[in-house]
């Protein structure tokens, strides 16, 4: 019986540690990316030219980050995408919700018939939208601004939203809305206080999502914006390539300078999700 | 109630914008209406603020040092603003996206960046470009360039730009490599083979290659037909006014096969980044470059000492000894809010006692006669403006003589021979094939 | 008394969260049961409410703002797909289906890019997806530094694109790059080549770097659905007598429905609106074996000047789609 429990347990620490060994070498893999830009944004130039991309640097440099900061207009770039992702990605996640709500859990005569047609928005490619697009902000007067590229971008992440919305909603119990519904609460109210709180998880993970997305769009945004006072990220990367140039060592520091701001907001709504889910846990 | 009042506010909001944006919505071609008012008269009203939107592919570091000369400008008119609107990136590769959609839709910049030949024949084509004509006229500019350079941005004997840059190329190499192995710089065809074959036998590649986008490949092959067709038939070539299926052309699609069987060129360069081809040369592995006047401003960027470097004319044979060059160059859109003062300020960056005044690197390919770098700190640069501007005769580059379209087909051609899975023969008749049918479209 | 039983009821519903640490939590199957068999009651009671504007103004913001900004742009673009139009100039001339017809009959790069195209989809619908599914698998179970590999799989979300590019052309380079250097390590020289200069690799090679890029979204769609299936029901199962290969096809599967439907019909969608890696990785080339889809309509719109050619391919891509998965998901939504 025991030798019995014991070839059990050491069939699972077997696994566990084979387990461990393949995660960890594809993480390795997945890492060598990463590494690779780090390594290229702390030497110098003539290094990288001279030893490769693949050698360890001869000397680390901090002065592709400095130079990096001071030619590519950072803190203008980096105010600029942040201040699309705080009103862009809420606005898009709640419109997708307050639509998922219905689609999901309402029954009505064109339940179905919405829902696929808000789908066949996925399948709609960006570019062909494009001079549409730069002229409709021409008319509504917001082209060349910050606020040219909500209308997009909202619309290009309702789809997607509304789908895995829809999906998610589909998996909170019905009687839950229906105990509400007896309670006298309203749709609105079921709305913001039952099934928005409840999904607090879910869209932190929508926002990481979009907010990704946002922040490393670049095609939409060099179309409809040209002033460089109002230029995203992406848009400011490029500015590290010339015609007849590249200049590898300060673009990978300006690549590695332009998600830090991304990577802050993804650890700091990893802890928001933690935190805001224990509460939930608390309040019983 | 609650829901109501949400509902009510969502409403307004969304009824509020569909208002706005389904009253005014129409189809896009609004540009042609702008009146195209030319030259003559200067700007009527000097005290109303103007902002000139300026389209350009400058990457930081220029738009670093071109802010001396803009605020220069600003100081002397107070009236106009510039701004800039730059487009960089690898080869420039989004800007023509990003200039075509502003036309498109109406909202063209005042002036804008442009290569020369096919590259900028759609938007002259399309009536996008204005006739600078009158300008000319006004401010004298014909005086200020070489006449290749002005020729080479004419359509239909028309100028719709003003020469920016005039660039040239040619093989590069380093002359501490060249002193070492006891080379000479090359001057007939057969020493050039001759100069391969020995770096081969020195473990080197005799030429860098980055064939990804197909224009530093292209190169290349552009200086075989010039070796082989010489200069009248290479014109006409580009010009599609004689077949592609002749002699000359198979012998330069074989040399290059055979350059590359025999291990001259880089292994499996099709899709390496052009900027990446760079490695190899660096670092000696191989031995030529072919690259243009502004390799000496990569050189320093990439931290190298100019002084083991240098370039050479490629030797095609012929008489006269052509190169490849190219001309960039800056138009006014037909469409452009301030055409006048865009030309005003045109008229400003381009001209001799701006760019001498108020040096900048920029200006080491400037197509401005009477421009030159400080020989002392940009050599090469210095030697290289002598043949540009006092070139007799050059040849474009085919991805200027053709359009886009085209250009891919011959890209297509390009690849499959250099993947040897066509026979020189074969690249010639599949190219002419594509010209017809192009032609037929 | 019904706002604390909602924090009870919808623990199930809360522990979607694919970057929760499912494991700190108790789940509670009595509940979880007790949902299972009211879903059905609550349904028939739903049937008889009066919810008639209701649901339609929930869904309005939504709409018109996908009608105006989407659906208004893509019709233009349909008008325009009947056209022979430069994208620039004022000269429009309608050719009725010529542009259709080309593109389905005579256009060799076409057929090349939607022979491509369907090779990706495939491909995508079996690799990132199986392996998103095995790592969601492997860490959902209680592993030490599971929250950093989830973080670390969806990493690459995170890169821009220009630096995704530039770093796997290095990777590939035929001279230097990494892989040709640890194959002839290891003595595999003879495989070293230009990965993305090979007429037959280039198209292979570019989608390993779309697989590295690729497992992170299925991985996480999957994290929330395995996160959400009550333990109690594989504790049951085994009680039962059921292999592992039992409680995977009994209990797994089954709980993993919905999440199948996102991520293989976005599989197949995002497949076939491929763009930005070809785009940046091969140029479409050498030649134009690797063309696709995506990327020939922005060829031939931008740069061709075919602006009504490349709104046929548009929406050539997207019918395609929608005739793929459409239907699937139609199919699969239906409880």
């Amino acid at each position: 019986m025991s030798t019995k429990l014991a070839s059990i347990k050491n069939q699972e620490r077997f696994t566990s540690t084979i387990l461990y060994i393949i995660l960890i070498t594809m993480a390795v893999v997945w890492l060598a990316p990463f590494l690779i830009i780090v390594l290229t944004s702390v030497r110098n130039m003539g290094d990288l030219i001279e030893n490769g991309v693949f050698a360890w640097p001869e000397q680390f440099v901090l002065s592709n980050f400095e130079r990096a900061w001071n030619i590519g207009n950072f803190s203008t770039y980096f105010r600029n995408s942040l201040i699309l992702i705080i009103l862009k990605v809420p606005l898009g996640i709640v419109i997708a919700s307050l639509a998922a709500y219905p689609l999901a859990k309402m029954r009505f005569r064109l339940n179905n018939a919405i829902f696929i047609f808000f789908l066949m928005g996925l399948a709609i490619p960006v570019h062909v939208t494009l001079t549409p697009l730069l002229v409709m902000m021409k008319q509504l007067g917001i082209q060349g601004t910050l606020l040219a590229l909500i209308p997009p971008y909202v619309v290009f992440g309702l789809p997607f939203q509304i789908f895995v919305m829809r999906g998610f909603f589909r998996t909170v119990p019905s009687e839950l809305l229906e105990a509400a519904r007896l309670d006298g609460s309203s749709e609105m109210g079921i709305f913001w206080r039952i099934l928005m709180p409840l999904s607090v998880p879910a869209l932190a993970t929508l926002f990481i999502i979009d907010a990704l997305a946002t922040w490393n769009e670049l095609l939409i945004a060099l179309v409809l914006i040209s002033a460089t006072e109002w230029r995203t990220v992406p848009a400011g990367l490029l500015q590290f390539q010339g015609q007849f140039s590249s200049q590898y060592t300060q673009l990978m520091a300006g690549v590695l300078l332009s998600i830090t701001p991304i990577v802050t907001l993804y650890v700091f709504l990893q802890r928001y999700m933690v935190a805001g889910l224990t509460a939930g846990a608390l309040k019983e | 109630m609650n829901l109501r009042k949400s509902l009510m506010v969502w409403l307004a909001v969304v009824t509020v914008m569909a208002l706005v944006s389904g009253c005014v919505a129409t189809p896009p071609q609004a540009s042609n209406s702008a009146t195209t008012s030319t030259g003559g008269e200067a700007a009527a009203s000097s005290e109303e603020q103007i902002t000139l939107r300026w389209a350009n592919i400058m990457d930081a570091t220029a738009q670093e040092q071109w802010a001396l000369i803009v605020d220069a400008y600003e100081a002397e008119n107070p009236n106009i603003d510039i701004v800039a609107e730059s487009t960089a990136g690898s080869g420039a590769a989004i800007y023509p996206d990003v200039l075509k959609t502003s036309m498109a839709s109406g909202s063209p910049p005042d002036l804008f960046f442009m290569w020369g030949g096919s590259i900028a024949q759609p938007f002259i084509e399309a009536d996008q470009a204005l006739d600078l004509g009158p300008y000319y006229e006004q401010y004298g500019w014909e005086e200020n360039f070489a006449p290749w350079v002005l020729e080479r941005i004419s359509s239909d004997g028309k100028l719709y730009g003003v020469p920016y840059h005039a660039r040239g190329m040619g093989f590069w190499y380093r002359t501490d490599i060249f002193a070492e192995n006891g080379w000479s710089v090359p001057t007939t065809f057969a020493e050039q083979e001759a100069l391969c074959a020995s770096m081969k036998e020195a473990d080197m590649y005799c030429i860098s290659l980055g064939g990804k986008f197909g224009w530093h490949t292209m190169r290349v092959l552009d200086y075989f037909l010039e070796h082989h067709c010489g200069p009248e038939i290479h014109d006409q070539l580009n010009r599609l006014e004689t077949s592609w299926s002749q002699q000359c052309v198979v012998d330069s699609y074989s040399t290059f096969q055979t350059w590359i069987n025999d291990g001259w060129v880089t292994p499996d360069f099709l899709n390496v980044e052009p900027n990446d081809s760079r490695f190899p040369f660096f670092a000696g592995e191989a031995g030529l470059v072919l690259e243009g006047d502004w390799y000496e401003g990569v050189l320093k960027n990439n931290e190298q000492d100019v002084a083991n470097y240098s370039f050479y004319l490629p030797p095609t044979d012929q008489e006269p000894l052509r190169f490849s060059t190219f001309p960039e160059q800056w138009m006014i859109p037909v469409g452009a809010e301030h055409p006048d003062e865009a030309a005003a300020f045109i008229n400003f960056i381009t001209s001799a006692e701006t760019q001498q005044a108020m040096f900048i690197n920029d200006f080491s390919s400037s197509a401005t006669v009477g421009v030159n770098p400080d020989c002392e700190e940009w050599p090469l640069s210095c030697e290289w403006r002598e043949h540009i501007l006092g070139a007799e005769s050059t040849y474009p580059p085919t991805d200027q003589a053709f359009v886009k379209e085209l250009m891919d087909d011959f890209f297509e051609v390009q690849d499959t021979l250099v993947a040897g899975r066509l026979t020189p023969q074969e690249g010639a008749d599949l190219m002419q094939q594509r010209v017809e049918e192009w032609q037929a479209q | 008394m019904p706002a604390k039983a909602i924090g009870r009821v919808t623990f199930e519903a809360l522990s979607q969260s694919p970057l929760l640490d499912q494991g700190e939590m108790a789940h509670m199957a009595t509940i979880a049961k007790h949902n299972e068999i009211s879903k059905q009651r609550s349904d028939q009671m739903r049937r008889r409410r009066p919810l008639r504007l209701t649901p339609y103004l929930f869904i309005m913001p939504a709409l018109i703002w996908y009608l105006i900004f989407l659906v208004y742009p893509m019709f233009q673009s349909l008008v325009i797909s009947f056209m022979d139009w430069d994208g620039l100039s004022a000269n429009i001339t309608y050719v009725g289906f010529a542009n259709y017809r080309n593109l389905l009959f005579e256009d060799d790069t076409a057929r090349q890019a939607i022979r491509n195209n369907i090779l990706w989809t495939l491909g995508t619908l079996l690799i990132p997806t199986v392996i998103g599914l095995l790592l969601a698998s492997a860490l959902d179970r209680d592993l030490r530094g599971r929250t950093l590999l989830r973080a670390i799989f969806y990493g690459p979300a995170i890169l821009p694109l220009v630096a995704v590019g530039m770093i796997w052309a290095w990777m590939y380079n035929p001279q230097f790059g990494f892989i040709n250097t640890i194959l002839r390590e290891i003595g595999l020289g003879s495989l070293a080549r230009g990965w993305l200069s090979t007429f037959e690799t280039a198209l292979p090679a570019t989608f390993v770097t779309a697989i590295w890029g690729g497992v992170g979204f299925p991985m996480v769609l999957y994290l929330a659905a395995l996160q959400a299936i009550p333990k109690e029901q594989y504790e049951a199962a085994k009680m039962d007598g059921a292999n592992g290969r039992q409680l995977f096809f009994r209990i797994t599967l089954p709980w993993l429905r919905e999440a199948h439907v996102i991520v293989f019909s976005l599989a197949v969608i995002n497949s076939f609106r491929t763009f930005d890696l070809i785009y940046t990785m091969t140029y479409g080339g050498p030649g134009r074996i690797t063309q696709v889809l995506g990327t020939w309509m922005y060829f031939n719109a931008f740069q061709y000047y075919h602006a009504g050619y490349g709104a046929a391919i548009a929406w050539v891509i997207a019918a395609i789609t929608l005739v793929v998965a459409i239907p699937y998901i139609r199919h699969m939504s239906r409880e």
